[in-house]
């Protein structure tokens, strides 16, 4: 296959993956008006979470981004768990984020 | 086979599911295992979908935030909003198709298949995707797969167990 080509079926690809964060995204929001307050954060954490994984599909994602995408999948149900062990959960991810934006 | 409390008590929500098929054979014992609940004045206010294809799958995923890995099936339980209507409490008829999706969380988990209730969907575009004619109402969907985890229990509250009187803990 051509390069072009190639690159073309992965732009469409890319838009595919895109779209369907949107249509999540938006389900989340019309969902959210009658849901937990808590389930707010967590769509926001969840959609991050997704947002990495097409990146990282795309190899548009550096080690960062991959292990944070890691971190969140195995912390994100703390959800259920209260308050307390979710806002914990978070902070310890904006803590990461921060000291990588401090590099960066 | 397992004890009915056995069941109840291991069941868990499954979120993350094998890329396996689920055979037919099981969906239809699933099925089956919804209709024989329950139902106030026996009207069956109910439909349920099995949707197996996968790109179906995919698509009711992508409306449904409380879906977070691709299930191999999913039963989309609707009411049917002209007979609840009819038969006069619609308000009751969300008590039935919950008795009949606790018969398929419970059949699916004899049946070495995981499961989740979900809530969190958009109804009007599963209505889209499905074709549903307006009267009827998705209300939950039940994911299923063979599990690719195996969650501990979630803590049950204490505190709401009484015998004869409010209050009164010891029976
Ligand atoms: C009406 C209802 C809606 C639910 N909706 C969702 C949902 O959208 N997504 C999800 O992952 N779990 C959902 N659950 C599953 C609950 O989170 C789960 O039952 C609860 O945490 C207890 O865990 P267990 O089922 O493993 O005992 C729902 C459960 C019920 C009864």
């Amino acid at each position: 296959m051509a390069e072009n080509e190639n690159r073309d079926l992965k732009n469409r690809d890319l838009k595919d993956d895109l779209f369907e964060l949107i249509c999540f995204m938006l389900s989340s929001a019309r969902g959210l008006m009658d849901e937990p307050k808590a389930y707010g954060p967590f769509r926001i954490i969840d959609s991050v979470s997704r947002l990495i994984s097409i990146l990282e599909k795309h190899q548009l994602a550096d080690d960062f981004l991959v292990r944070e995408k890691k971190k969140i999948e195995e912390g994100k149900y703390s959800v259920m768990d209260g308050e307390d062990k979710f806002r914990e959960f978070l902070d310890g991810l904006m803590v990461d984020f921060a000291e990588e934006l401090k590099k960066r | 086979m397992s004890s009915i409390f056995d069941v109840i008590k291991k069941r868990r929500s499954i979120r993350r599911f094998q890329r396996r098929a689920i055979e037919d054979e099981k969906i239809r014992q699933l099925l089956e295992a919804a209709i024989w609940a329950p139902s106030a004045g026996n009207h069956q206010p109910w439909v349920f979908i099995a949707v197996r294809d996968p790109k179906s799958i995919e698509k009711i995923k992508v409306v449904s935030p409380g879906i977070f890995d691709i299930p191999a099936a999913i039963i989309v339980v609707c009411r049917d909003m002209r007979i609840a209507e009819k038969a006069g409490n619609p308000e009751l008829s969300i008590f039935d198709i919950a008795m009949a999706s606790q018969n398929m969380l419970l059949m699916a988990y004899e049946l070495g298949l995981g499961s989740c209730p979900v809530k969190s969907f958009n109804q009007k575009a599963i209505q889209v995707l499905l074709d549903l004619p307006e009267h009827i109402v998705p209300e939950l969907l039940i994911t299923l797969g063979y599990p690719a985890e195996e969650p501990s229990p979630r803590e049950r509250r204490d505190g709401v167990i009484f015998f004869e009187k409010y209050g009164h803990k010891q029976g």
